[in-house]
């Protein structure tokens, strides 16, 4: 339900914004999304009226055999999603992570790095708040925010929603930071052309091979944080050798978004990936 | 939580099939559940029989199949069952250069009173 006013959302999330350093200052603007461009209803409740002829007998039963995948409306989603981001010559990246990993302070270095020749967008997941598009907006990129309430993840219907808002320009660069969670965003294709994995060096050498969906699933790997390498018992190479065992075309990086070592390496993949 | 929202996705993919088919309530539903598709089956199917209430699933048997990945040994080229990606082996203890099957969620059938 709606604090604002008391209204519920059929969807389950809502959308913030969008932010940029102009809107600074303006609340949020709460919008209510009703599902659009799909042919079926929500689950709404059915109630078994007396008009209905309810015939147990089992010899009238017939099977109707569909064999759909359940993640297919998803995945139609996120096609759509995708030609949209071509057609517009958008390189779209969904950032994924734990949380903590350091996402939302590896975007603000990158954007401040790369704002004066592209325009930039974000996308922001979070169960609440906007705390992280402001941030963002902070440094000159246009974000919006999604809020999921209960969700775990990102799907690929939140982010058509969100980019009806954004009016996004061509020939730039969308980013996707994803919900904090290494499970469930694996199995939610969002559009994007990459799927870039941020791990910090304090969450310890052994995640691709716990969390095997998520680094199958991405190109790229970020280890953030390098500079507290001294501190921690995380081995480079081992952590290079699970990944490996997951994915044998995963690309790894290692920087510390803090210090700012090795992002030059990142603002290098992500020009390569733009000459696609 | 994860599953809550899988469980809706189905409630709505049978609701949709089923008003195609003129049908107004359904018997059964079968659905394919690979053990490595990262959907937890027992999860997956309580959330689903607590959200079925009111729905066109409300007296529907839920038949839920699970299955096993198989994967293809890298090194000796043996066929054997996954229990997770991670599996190996167990003749030689080689990665499996192939998985076959163990991703499915889908649903298979509905079954409708004509």
């Amino acid at each position: 339900m709606c604090e604002t006013c008391g209204c519920g959302n059929p969807d389950g999330f809502k959308i913030h914004g969008p932010y940029n350093t102009h809107s600074h200052g303006e609340d949020h603007v709460h919008e209510h999304e009703h599902d659009h461009g799909h042919d079926h209803t929500h689950s709404h409740m059915h109630s078994h009226d007396d008009d209905h002829q309810h015939s147990h007998d089992q010899t009238h039963q017939k099977t109707v055999k569909l064999n759909i995948d359940i993640l297919s409306a998803n995945n139609l989603t996120a096609g759509m999603n995708r030609r949209f981001f071509e057609g517009r010559r958008v390189l779209c990246l969904n950032m994924v992570s734990s949380p903590g990993s350091g996402k939302t302070t590896i975007l603000e270095k990158t954007i401040i790095s790369l704002i004066p020749s592209k325009k930039i967008y974000v996308i922001e997941g979070d169960q609440q708040t906007h705390l992280d598009a402001d941030r963002i907006a902070k440094t000159g990129a246009t974000a919006i925010q999604i809020n999921t309430g209960s969700g775990c993840h990102l799907d690929s219907k939140m982010v058509e929603t969100a980019l009806e808002k954004l009016d996004i320009g061509t020939n730039s660069i969308l980013f996707i930071e994803n919900v904090g969670n290494l499970v469930c965003p694996a199995m939610f294709d969002l559009g994007e052309q990459k799927r870039v994995v941020v791990v910090s060096t304090t969450e310890g050498e052994d995640k691709p091979v716990k969390y095997p969906n998520m680094f199958e699933t991405s190109h790229l790997c970020i280890i953030n944080k390098s500079d507290l390498l001294p501190y921690v018992d995380f081995r480079l190479e081992e952590f290079i050798k699970n990944c490996r065992i997951v994915n044998t075309d995963l690309e790894i990086i290692t920087v510390s978004a803090k210090t700012g070592e090795g992002m030059d390496k990142w603002f290098a993949w992500i020009f390569n990936q733009l000459k696609k | 939580m994860h599953e809550f929202s899988l469980a809706q996705e189905v409630i709505k993919l049978a609701e949709y099939e089923a008003e195609k088919n003129n049908a107004h309530i359904l018997s059964e539903i079968t659905i394919e559940i690979g053990n490595m598709s990262g959907v937890d089956p027992d999860a997956f199917e309580s959330a689903l029989g607590l959200l079925k209430e009111g729905s066109i699933l409300q007296d529907a048997y839920l038949n839920i199949i699970r299955i096993w990945g198989r994967g293809v040994c890298n090194a000796c080229k043996k066929e054997f069952e996954m229990n997770q990606r991670m599996d190996t082996c167990p003749e030689c203890g080689a990665f499996p250069s192939e998985i076959r099957g163990g991703n499915e969620f889908r649903v298979v059938s509905l079954g409708i009173y004509d």
